[in-house]
């Protein structure tokens, strides 16, 4: 198991003497190699989640444990991927996918971030700055950077809610085809239900802090989205989330 | 004309107008010169001015070319930039110091920065004398009321450029495994090198101005004290002279900064015409 954990609470105000709990009671184990998408209306938790996971926040109760480690605080086995992709404006392509080899004191750092820079598609990239790059390509960049480091596991934070439509389909396409080869443990954040549908192994609902939904997709890769029964979960994560028929929402 | 019928590309126009702007101020300057020059070569017959009050451009070049010829101009204009230039540098790295610790720790805050405000609003002339009392008339005192300046002025363009690193640069480098000094040195001090840049931009000029300050209140070298000492022998060319030497000086210094600036940020603007969808 890559992630447990295990009755996690977080609050970030009290109400009446009441603690105020976005995540409330919380628990979730990810195997190995999982893909795990968390949907969830505003407010939900999820991004308090990845948070937690992360070690931006400090839970009130409870323990996350990366591989039987208990965590405290941020670290290189936890990787993140930003939703504004988080780039050292300063340094190039090549210098932020090398800076957690370099912080490491890797020697073969320059090879090992030009090994990642060609696995997402930006060689010929890797002399350019972020401000020369598209919002497509600088995600990328933010996804090697954060591969470089080789994590255990990798948080994204609704990575491709910044960008427009057809790059974000892409961006769908890349994110499973660098799982494939990786093999990484991946939490995603969306707010897309076909965008979960699409990625995850498993899709995790988040409502008031609790985990309502904890399903398996079990369709084969690179899914269709036409397929009915991928239709099907789409209604069914939607219906779940919005507690109405899914008739009358239109989801992204 | 033939040539307002070619397209020209946005970028282009802008360069063509920005060439015209520089030559248009070129003319602009040379005129002002040559119209003070005719003022006062009229003036020298009608005596609407005291003409030992308002010396002619070549009547300042004169000076110039006798100081050279004396051997002693380089002399002053070197000991002044020498002032200037170490007085500057030595504050420019207590400034990034003190403005580092302002921003990374609380307690350093707190002890440092009323006592900056306290200090912060007096003009730095005012300090001069004591200063010319705690470390004698020698170069100390001047380098230090150079460097005073300089800190005064950069301080609080260092630690508000540290402390307006954007948060999710240093999220995203605690997640690559940076602890605390290497987030120091790798993310916020290089996030906050435009802001000090800018900042030293700036303190140049208050550098200068306590150079000059100190050169005029005992001193016996240096361009400032060219021009008190001028103005006990009614040297209004001599006074001119270095004023504008000073001037040049400073628009010097100025120059390289800024041609450092623009070779050290290039990142910011790199490529912003080049992006690709993809």
């Amino acid at each position: 198991m890559a992630v447990v954990i295990d009755h996690l609470y977080k609050a970030y105000e009290e109400k009446n003497g009441e603690m105020q709990y976005v995540l409330n009671d919380l628990n979730l184990t990810m195997e190995k190699g999982e893909f795990i998408c968390v949907l969830g209306k505003s407010g939900c938790g999820k991004s308090t989640l990845l948070n937690c996971l992360a070690g931006y926040l400090k839970p009130d109760k409870g323990v996350i444990a990366v591989d039987g480690t208990p965590i405290n605080g941020p670290g290189p086995e936890r990787g993140v991927v930003f939703q504004q992709h988080a780039l050292f404006p300063w340094r190039t392509v090549l210098k932020n996918v090398q800076f957690g080899l370099e912080i490491k004191g890797i020697k073969t750092a320059r090879e090992t971030a030009m090994k990642y820079i060609d696995m997402v598609g930006l060689n010929g990239y890797e002399n350019k700055f972020p401000s020369g790059l598209s919002g497509g390509m600088a995600q990328r960049v933010g996804i090697a950077r954060a591969l470089a480091n080789d994590p255990e596991v990798l948080l994204m934070d609704e990575p491709l809610g910044a960008l427009d439509a057809l790059t974000r389909d892409s961006m769908r396409r890349e994110i499973e085809r660098i799982w494939k080869l990786t093999e990484k443990t991946i939490l995603f954040i969306t707010h897309s239900v076909p965008e979960a549908v699409f990625l995850a192994d498993r899709v995790i609902i988040l409502n008031k802090g609790k985990i309502q939904l904890d399903q398996k997709i079990d369709l084969p890769r690179s899914r269709n989205i036409n397929d009915p029964r991928f239709t099907t979960y789409v209604q069914q994560f939607e219906s779940a989330i919005t507690g109405v028929s899914s008739d009358s929402v239109i989801t992204e | 004309m033939k040539r307002k019928n070619k397209a020209v590309s946005y970028q282009t126009a802008a360069l063509m107008r920005a060439k015209q702007d520089k030559y248009f101020k070129m003319i602009a300057l040379i005129g002002f010169l040559f119209l003070w020059e005719v003022f006062g070569r009229v003036n020298l017959h009608t005596l609407w001015i005291e003409p030992k009050f308002l010396p002619m451009p070549s009547e300042i070049i004169l000076a110039a070319v006798t100081y050279i010829q004396a051997g002693t101009f380089w002399g002053h204009v070197g000991i002044s930039l020498y002032r200037v230039f170490i007085g500057f540098l030595i504050g420019v790295v207590l400034a990034v110091i003190i403005g580092g610790g302002i921003a990374s720790f609380r307690f350093v805050d707190n002890i440092i920065s009323p006592i900056l405000n306290l200090f912060g609003p007096i003009p730095i002339m005012a300090f001069l004398p004591m200063f010319v009392l705690w470390f004698g008339i020698g170069e100390s005192s001047k380098i230090i009321l150079v460097t005073y300046a300089t800190i005064i002025y950069m301080v609080s363009y260092v630690s508000s450029g540290i402390k307006n690193t954007d948060s999710v640069l240093i999220r995203s480098a605690s997640s690559l495994g940076a602890g605390p000094v290497q987030i120091f040195f790798k993310v916020k001090f290089q996030s906050a090198l435009p802001h000090i840049f800018e900042g030293m931009k700036g303190a140049l000029g208050a550098a200068f101005g306590a150079m000059v300050v100190a050169e005029m209140m005992g001193a016996s070298t240096g361009l400032g004290y060219i021009i008190v000492f001028s103005k006990n022998w009614f040297k209004m060319s001599d006074m001119f002279m270095a004023a504008i030497v000073i001037g040049l000086l400073y628009s010097l210094i100025f120059a390289v900064l800024s041609l450092i600036e623009s070779r050290l940020f290039r990142w910011k603007t790199s490529g912003a015409n080049s992006a690709v969808e993809s």
